[in-house]
């Protein structure tokens, strides 16, 4: 679905992306979303606890061959994606907290995918593959510890990065849409409108729930965006991995539809919310009085 | 009177007196502190993405004699001629301060968010012989100089002086994504080639900057800092070079404990145009030898985080609409900064609310000082850990403040009477206008409109306000100015204009209409407001009235309007 090439092209403009988005961090962002830890366990809980509960509802309600409905619920156990971050860091949100998510997520998702999917289907006996996780954590923390340095030995180098990373991010965004389309544009026609609701339902509600669930807690909105952004936003290329290395053929290829249309459809949801996202900060912004300039 | 209670509030160590200026002039105190502290950073300026630029004492002190020689040698201006300034905060402010001083000629500061009428009024009355202008607002020029046309223009950026890369890239911004930079028409040299043509004429036929500069005095006028007039026409106060450097020092007579020269790092959010930033900040700061972080553009306040994060601030001064903003910000009130010594508040009075929140978030305390655009600013300051809520404090070093009588006699102690002052730091007079300056200066004292009560210890209170005068978040917005433009719309038969209390400006500017268009919206008229006036002028508040309270010669009557609207907010 993918080639080698285009892998490659990937993982790099996301080390370029994820080391703009660390020449935007300082150490002191992380502590403070350490210090309290409150956020980030709001983030695990929506994560593992309601991000699968949606996958099982939505595989429970629609008419879904069980092949989807597999897809489906894998989808909802996978931890964030760097996509989230790039997205929480576009909406104005915490960074610093959705990178610890992923990386929580990603971590605890060694040990909790497998129990997740033990509760919502009955042992589907999956492969983990350690070095796609290994990747994962490597790609986002190894260019985001880069970017830091980078910043703190020279604010310009760090704001130069930063500015290149966000506009490489937007290209990225764009890219993913418009590279998608085409080398699954057979795959779209052929798709039943049930399969589609799930794919979309499934970022769609999470990001919805993972906002509300945030400021049902008090949580400072800001940080109620990142949650919602990094509970409704799963790590795609995961789960497409995990499926390719555990099955094989026609399975693999069933099994792989929804984390595919899944993939298409959260970068386009996730682009609509962040623009609502970032009026919400805009209207929420201080006025200051016109005597000061 | 000779007493001085006040003293015993001075700091141990802190001089009641400061018999002469250290420097003779402000070129005179530029170069020397360029030669105390050379290399080390003493500008940065900051933008909201962490891009910056900066200049060392040195580089100011080389750029800004290249800058005196072209204005002298290759413009023509002579000693004495008004040099308009109109930039926020930038790297080019001080070059281009230092410089116009150093060429022996006046500085006028010009609010670059001035519309051109404004412009155009105050330019009337300074007629300065050159400009120098940030591009985003060089697009106001032509109409703000129709009528009186101004020989030299130099134009400058925001970015100006930061390394290829970012100025380049905050260029390309400005340009094509925010459109705030159109393309200059009117016909200019740029900053940087004039800085590059007097280093010429300093190289090859050594031209000595310093001559410039050595005839002028310490009484001689250094800037015109225009207050806005009581009758539309704007004022300058004429500030001298030792008025300047004496308000400065006596200012930081009452920091120096807290302080060490050469090692602060200061950030400065309020603009420089205006005269406490001009005295604390821009002399202050650099006296101090201090590396001094220069906000462009403070609004939305998120523009300060990445200075507050990359610099560690020690020291920062703001107006009380500044600090309350900031303890509402949670990158803020998460992460305060760490190497705060203390802040100095000006402008408009501090609410008690607001310092202790302050002090509670950063767990250090605000200086607040008061003063006018005619003394240089700072007249009096609270010491610092004896703050009296809605006190003024005590006056500076050398500095006489009393009440007097409508007779100019002194009142009683404990009496109301408008503060009068006297000390190095009172301006020479306003510009041109020697009826003006009669009505302020009386049997030596400074009348500053503002009636006030002394303590038995020679604390000052502010009672209540003499002149009609509003002030916005530190910006004087006078009544007749904003009901003039008002006068003007076809819509409106007569309008009055009065301050109100406002929770975050400290007061805002309230329009009573009598329109005869029966259509006409607040909207409207504030629109129409925005058109003629800087934003800080513009009507918060517009209520539409039958008729308007007159005394039986006709003349409008604010002050029942000002007594219903106070009484209005006490019922509420």
């Amino acid at each position: 679905m993918v080639g080698a090439f285009e892998q490659a092209l990937l993982a790099l403009m996301i080390f370029v992306i994820m080391l703009g988005m660390g020449a935007s961090l300082t150490p002191r962002d992380f502590y403070l979303a350490l210090k309290r830890p409150y956020g980030l366990m709001i983030g695990v809980v929506s994560q593992y606890g309601f991000m699968p509960f949606i996958g099982f509802l939505l595989i429970t309600t629609l008419p879904l061959p069980s092949a989807i409905a597999i897809g489906v619920l894998i989808m909802a156990c996978m931890p964030g994606g760097t996509t989230s971050n790039i997205f929480t860091y576009f909406s104005k949100g915490n960074l610093a907290l959705s990178v610890l998510m992923t990386v929580t997520s990603t971590v605890f998702g060694v040990l909790l995918i497998p129990i997740v999917l033990v509760i919502y289907a009955n042992a589907l006996d999956l492969e983990i593959p350690r070095e796609n996780i290994i990747a994962t954590l490597v790609l986002l923390l190894v260019p985001v510890a880069i970017g830091m340095v980078m910043r703190k030995l020279n604010a310009n180098v760090g704001a130069v990065t930063e500015f290149m990373g966000s506009l490489l991010a937007l290209f990225f965004i764009v890219f993913l849409i418009v590279s998608w389309v085409p080398r699954n544009w057979q795959f779209l026609m052929t798709t039943t409108p049930a399969t589609y609701v799930a794919a979309i339902g499934l970022g769609l509600f999470g990001i919805t729930i993972g906002y509300v669930f945030a400021r049902s807690l008090r949580l400072h909105p800001r940080n109620a965006r990142t949650v919602a952004l990094e509970t409704g936003i799963q790590n795609g290329p995961l789960a497409i991995a995990i499926i390719a290395f555990t099955f094989s053929g026609d399975e693999a290829q069933s099994y792989m539809a929804v984390p595919v249309l899944y993939s298409l459809f959260i970068v386009i949801m996730s682009t609509l919310v962040t623009l609502v996202f970032r009026r919400a900060n805009t209207a929420a912004e201080q006025k200051m009085p016109d005597g000061l300039l | 009177m000779t007493q001085r209670p006040w003293t015993a509030y001075y700091a141990t160590g802190e001089r009641t007196d400061i018999a002469s200026p250290a420097y003779r002039t402000l070129p005179d105190l530029v170069r020397s502190v360029a030669e105390t502290h050379g290399t080390a950073p003493a500008f940065t300026c900051c933008l909201p993405n962490g891009m910056n630029g900066t200049l060392s004492f040195q580089q100011v002190d080389e750029m800004s004699d290249a800058l005196a020689a072209y204005l002298r040698e290759v413009a023509g201006l002579g000693q004495g001629d008004r040099v308009a300034l109109q930039m926020p905060n930038c790297l080019s402010f001080p070059v281009a301060a230092f410089g116009v001083l150093k060429a022996g000629c006046v500085l006028v500061n010009v609010n670059p968010l001035y519309t051109a009428e404004e412009m155009a009024r105050q330019f009337e009355d300074a007629t300065p012989h050159a400009l120098i202008i940030v591009d985003m607002f060089a697009d106001k020029i032509p109409a703000a100089t129709r009528d009186h046309p101004i020989p030299n223009v130099i134009v400058t950026r925001v970015a100006e002086f930061f390394p290829a890369m970012p100025r380049g890239i905050v260029g390309l911004v400005q340009k094509y994504w925010d459109r705030s930079v159109i393309p200059v028409e009117t016909a200019h040299t740029r900053l940087p080639d004039a800085i590059a043509a007097g280093r010429a004429r300093i190289a090859k036929d050594r031209v000595e900057v310093d001559a410039y500069h050595q005839p002028v005095t310490s009484d001689d006028i250094a800037v015109l800092q225009y207050t806005g007039g009581t009758t539309g026409v704007s004022k300058g106060a004429m500030l001298t070079h030792g008025n300047l450097i004496m308000n400065m020092e006596q200012t930081m007579e009452l920091l120096n404990s807290n302080v060490t020269k050469g090692e602060e790092v200061a950030l400065t959010a309020l603009p420089m145009y205006h005269i406490f930033a001009f005295t604390v900040n821009l002399l202050g700061f650099y006296w101090l030898g201090a590396r001094n972080v220069l906000i462009p553009n403070p609004r939305p306040l998120s523009n300060l985080k990445r200075a507050f994060e990359n610099y560690k601030i020690t020291w920062m001064s703001g107006v009380n609409t500044l600090f309350n903003g900031l303890t509402n910000e949670i990158w803020f009130t998460d992460s305060p900064p760490r190497h705060l010594k203390f802040a100095s508040a000006g402008g408009m009075a501090l609410q008690s609310s607001v310092a202790e929140r302050w002090e509670q978030i950063t767990g250090k305390p605000v200086i607040q000082g008061y003063g006018l655009t005619e003394t240089s600013p700072v007249l009096t300051f609270e010491p610092l850990g004896k703050a009296r809520p809605g006190s003024i404090g005590v006056p500076l070093p050398s500095t006489l403040v009393t009440c007097l009588d409508e007779d100019g006699n002194e009142v009683p102690q404990g009496e109301r009477g408008e503060i009068a002052a006297k000390g190095p730091q009172v301006m020479k007079g306003y510009w041109q206008k020697p009826e003006e300056t009669e009505k302020v200066m009386k049997n030596g004292w400074f009348l500053t409109g503002d009636i006030g009560v002394m303590d038995p210890d020679g604390y000052f209170r502010i009672v209540d306000r003499k002149k009609d005068m509003v002030v916005v978040s530190g910006f004087n917005v006078y009544p007749n100015e904003v009901e003039d433009v008002l006068a003007a719309h076809p819509g409106i038969l007569e309008a009055a204009v009065i301050g109100v209390p406002d929770d975050v400006a400290g007061e805002a500017v309230k329009a009573f209409v009598v329109k005869v268009d029966p259509g006409l919206t607040a909207e409207a008229i504030r629109a129409y407001c925005k058109e003629h006036l800087t934003a800080y002028k513009v009507p918060k508040r517009v209520e539409f009235r039958d008729e308007l309270p007159k005394s039986n010669v006709g003349k409008i009557l604010r002050k029942d309007l000002r007594a219903e609207e106070l009484a209005q907010v006490a019922a509420e």
